[in-house]
């Protein structure tokens, strides 16, 4: 590396650097509203950038699925028989459902429960994950012409996916589960003890804040508790496989394994609103899709 | 025409980085093209388009990712920058000066993202700066690395950038 004269005109040089300190400046003296500015500008920027990003996606999912179907298909003999066995015993664990749930119909309707609509949703098409290392996001194929907004609960027929944290006119950026950065209400199905889930490092999530009397045990069941943000109560987010109960702590604490494997989604749906809002505004009283992704 | 090409190139770059990327992430650490494709715009072109450049690409990637917007601006707007002094001052660059550049660039962008991170105590963000701060940075400085050796293969840089 050697030293050499500088050819650049001193002016282009002093526009640069003026234009950075300028920004800079701007930056930490008014963060909300540049942010803000740049993300409505962001919103049909979104639009353009969604044609070459679908594109790429819809090829990278084409040469996944011909990768499934005929080259990852070892052991499928094994897992299929596997398979076999858990539907046999879930097809028991079916019948004696439909039982309790017919009795949880008819106590309803003894006790004159108000009846509760159920979310309205949006299906979506998973095209891409995080730009950068640092967070584990997904982008979806919708956005706020969508009527997908920041905070909407992201969840598949299985369980708790995420929340979105920001949107474009065409796409979507949803803080997975496992990422650390994310809270969500949890609620151990067994105990009806509360908590916050969180995501940790290794990829899996925790639940914080778990009072101290509280009797959990291992493969108790963590769902949503409905009561902070935009889930409704009873999604499942995962199984607890660890218990921490440290000496001294206020609470104890416990390693949840996600129902949801987040790293492998592909389509999921968006809530919009949840039980009351939906019951508020009148909609539908049954799951509804919007549209397909 | 360069318009166009700088077009092309920050919408192929969203795709490429989010989609195509992950899969060929090393230990599920993937470069930051954007910040690769900032510093080549700005050690061929100079100060100004390497800075313009680097903060479209730092605004338009943050678009898919829950990052913080400075943080974007700042590092692509910045590694632009500091590429084109690079470029202006050192009369041979060579893809050894430029990995380096790359790596302390990225060291400091991933710092600063993980003093940013709210709630994080020390050994937390030990964690982060040795499982993905660090590779990332090597990560980064290599690919830049490798992009200016395969175009010094191709083209007459020292040309290039003269013109």
């Amino acid at each position: 590396m050697w030293m050499a004269y500088s050819s650049s005109p001193y002016g282009t040089r002093r526009i640069a650097l003026a234009c950075f300190a300028l920004l800079l400046v701007a930056i930490f003296l008014f963060p909300n509203q540049i942010q803000g500015l740049l993300q409505y500008l962001g919103g049909p920027v979104g639009y353009v950038v969604r044609i070459p990003l679908e594109a790429i996606a819809s090829i990278d999912a084409g040469i996944a699925d011909r990768w499934e179907q005929y080259v990852a298909l070892q052991g499928v003999r094994e897992e299929n028989q596997q398979l076999r066995k858990e539907i046999e015993w879930l097809r028991g664990q079916h019948s004696q459902l439909r039982e309790s749930a017919a009795a949880t119909e008819r106590l309803t309707t003894l006790l004159r429960f108000k009846e509760q609509a159920l979310p309205t949703m949006v299906a979506a098409q998973v095209i891409g994950r995080d730009a950068t290392n640092r967070y584990r996001t997904i982008i979806l194929n919708k956005g706020e012409s969508d009527g997908i907004k920041p905070d909407m609960g992201v969840v598949t027929p299985a369980g708790v996916v995420g929340r979105v944290v920001k949107t474009t006119g065409a796409s979507s950026v949803v803080l997975l589960l496992t990422d650390p950065n994310n809270a969500i209400a949890g609620l151990i199905q067994r105990t009806r003890d509360e908590g916050i889930v969180e995501g940790t490092q290794q990829g899996l999530a925790q639940l914080k804040y778990i009072p101290l009397l509280s009797t959990l045990r291992d493969g108790d069941r963590v769902v949503t508790s409905g009561l902070v943000g935009d889930f409704p109560r009873g999604l499942m987010i995962g199984t607890i496989t660890h218990i921490e109960k440290q000496e001294g702590a206020l609470f104890q604490s416990a390693e949840l394994i996600p129902e949801v494997d987040v790293g492998r989604v592909e389509e999921v749906l968006v809530i919009q609103t949840s039980y009351g809002q939906a019951s508020k505004a009148g909609s539908g009283a049954n799951l509804i899709e919007k549209s397909s992704p | 025409m360069k318009f166009l090409f700088y077009l092309i190139l920050i919408l192929l770059l969203v795709p490429v980085q989010t989609t195509l990327l992950p899969h060929l992430s090393v230990w599920d650490i993937k470069p930051d093209l954007g910040l690769v494709a900032a510093a080549l715009i700005g050690l061929f072109t100079g100060e100004l388009e390497g800075l313009l450049v680097g903060l479209t690409i730092g605004w338009i990637l943050n678009l898919f990712s829950a990052g913080e917007l400075w943080l974007s601006l700042l590092t692509n707007g910045g590694v632009g920058l500091l590429a084109g002094f690079l470029g202006r001052q050192v009369s041979q660059v060579t893809a050894f000066s430029l990995g380096g550049v790359l790596v302390l660039v990225s060291l400091v962008s991933g710092l600063l993202a993980a003093i940013n991170f709210k709630g994080f105590d020390v050994s937390q963000m030990w964690w982060m700066v040795e499982s993905i701060v660090f590779p990332q940075a090597c990560l980064d400085g290599l690919v830049g690395a490798g992009f200016y050796w395969l175009l010094s293969r191709r083209f007459d840089l020292t040309r290039l950038r003269a013109d």
